[in-house]
């Protein structure tokens, strides 16, 4: 019954636009964000409008929706070489759920919990990019900090994935924050998130999960920006050399082939900015000036 | 040179009210997140405290003058004595009421009548009694009112921008709440002394 409201701003927007199955681009403007669904084809973007421009938060094949259409997600699962049999996974951000639908196939006992603030996210994410949520794929809808906070659960992979447009909430960038993930995460669990390293915010981002997590891991991703930094609370064993990690072609799954290249990840790899880093400031709960930290400049702008 | 000083102060006390609202956000959002729920409970909050505290000060500006004078040293040390608890364990509330009550909006309510609510009903009370001032000088009661509320409009929106854009982008939240704190005490303090003034004609 909660969902009726939404059902209708979704189905009254439809009447807006030519035809719905086929090409068309939407409006929404939600509590949080003015967003955008294009359907060109069988791809489905969801873009957030800001400052006149477009971020592109998720995309989905709807012929394959298993392919990991946004290049970020596949570098996502770098996770896999720290942590390679994700048992419970949390995400705070659901977007498209471009990630969870290959996770899913891939690993069908898994438990991937997604927490998501806006509820219209949700409705689109289920309604135009057929995303269909099921016991080992719940959704969760409310501030990720909070459901951390009160969610005692431990997870293996912990995903931090929450933009708002080029607006990351400041309270998700914090000293405090990563230390109550760091608690959540399992004893050889991975702390994920995806950063942008044409901001100003990422060196202060880096700095501050340097302050929590022991050893950290960056994955540079192909041309868009985005870096996928994964950390872990321990020190032994060493996480930072590639060459130990297991091999590739030990964590490829039948799900993967022709969608995730491994191989392609590990290559990813990139050195921490170490100079750059130690001009940034921790971000604590007393001092978050996120918002002057242009967290975006490009957020996503290509696939 | 006076009523330079009185307008300098009704422009603080717009400042500090409005500017405690974007401190009390960064306070709450660790705790109860950014969500619109959180800016509900907080803009109701502080309105309500602008809306009681104003009928207050109504009530003060027409007592005796001794009685006044009392008033107005009440409204005053409740404004800095609840802005200092603010300072020195608003974290430590926010934390103890976040686990206490396990629904959001309770928890919200209690956080921001607990903490925000008197330090600004207390600073509101000020307004009509500075409006009582400028009508004891002799201004015409409508035109003081207008010139009041004018004036500390513009505090108002001084205190959002400078906090916004200024403040919080340099300084820590907890050393922004002593600075309220410092501000607070010298402003009440010069405008008790201003409306001792009034009080005595």
């Amino acid at each position: 019954m909660r969902r009726f409201p939404f059902a209708l701003l979704a189905a009254l927007s439809c009447l807006s636009t030519a035809a719905c199955g086929q090409d068309a681009v939407e409006h929404f403007d939600t509590t949080y964000n003015s967003l955008t669904v294009e359907r060109r084809g069988d791809i489905v973007e969801l873009r957030a409008r800001f400052r006149g421009s477009e971020a592109l938060e998720s995309a989905v094949d709807l012929s394959d929706p298993l392919r990991l259409v946004v290049a970020y997600t596949r570098s996502l699962y770098g996770a896999l070489f720290l942590q390679p049999q994700p048992k419970r996974v949390l995400m705070v951000g659901l977007g498209g759920a471009g990630f969870h639908r290959l996770f899913a196939e891939a690993y069908p006992q898994a438990l991937l919990q997604t927490v998501e603030l806006d509820p219209m996210v949700f409705e689109l994410c289920r309604n135009r990019m057929q995303f269909k949520p099921t016991a080992n794929t719940p959704v969760s809808i409310m501030d990720g900090r909070m459901f951390i906070k009160r969610n005692r659960e431990q997870w293996d992979w912990l995903i931090l994935d929450a933009f708002r447009g080029d607006f990351v909430p400041p309270h998700l960038k914090t000293e405090e924050f990563y230390r109550e993930c760091a608690a959540r995460l399992s004893d050889r669990g991975v702390f994920v998130s995806n950063l942008h390293a044409t901001s100003d915010l990422y060196f202060s981002d880096l700095k501050t999960i340097q302050a929590v997590f022991p050893q950290v891991v960056l994955f540079g991703v192909d041309g868009r920006g985005n870096v996928i930094a994964c950390a872990v609370k321990y020190r032994d064993p060493v996480i930072t050399d590639p060459t130990k990690w297991p091999a590739p072609a030990s964590l490829s799954l039948p799900a993967f082939a022709g969608r995730l290249d491994l191989e392609k990840v590990r290559a990813e790899v990139i050195p921490i900015p170490v100079n750059d880093v130690a001009r940034g400031r921790v971000l604590s709960d007393d001092f978050a000036p996120v918002e002057f930290l242009n967290a975006a400049k490009t957020n996503n702008v290509g696939r | 040179m006076t009523l330079f000083a009185f307008y300098l102060v009704v422009i603080i006390l717009g400042i500090l009210s409005m500017g405690f609202q974007l401190l009390a956000s960064r306070l709450l959002n660790p705790h109860f997140g950014s969500s619109i729920i959180v800016w509900a409970w907080l803009i109701s909050t502080f309105l309500a405290a602008f809306s009681l505290g104003s009928m207050l000060g109504g009530w003060i500006s027409n007592l005796a003058p001794a009685a006044r004078r009392r008033g107005q040293l009440i409204g005053a040390a409740v404004a800095v004595l609840t802005l200092g608890l603010a300072a020195v364990g608003g974290r430590a509330a926010l934390a103890w009421i976040e686990v206490r009550f396990e629904e959001m909006s309770v928890a919200l309510l209690v956080a921001c009548v607990g903490i925000f609510f008197l330090p600004v009903t207390a600073l509101s009370t000020f307004g009509p009694q500075c409006v009582q001032y400028l009508a004891g000088r002799g201004t015409p009661p409508g035109k003081a009112s207008g010139v009041v509320y004018g004036v500390s409009t513009l505090g108002n929106i001084a205190g959002v921008m400078l906090t916004a854009f200024v403040l919080i982008p340099h300084f820590r939240v907890s050393t922004l709440l002593y600075l309220w704190l410092v501000v607070a005490l010298v402003s009440l303090t010069g405008l008790v002394r201003l409306l001792r003034t009034s009080s005595s004609l």
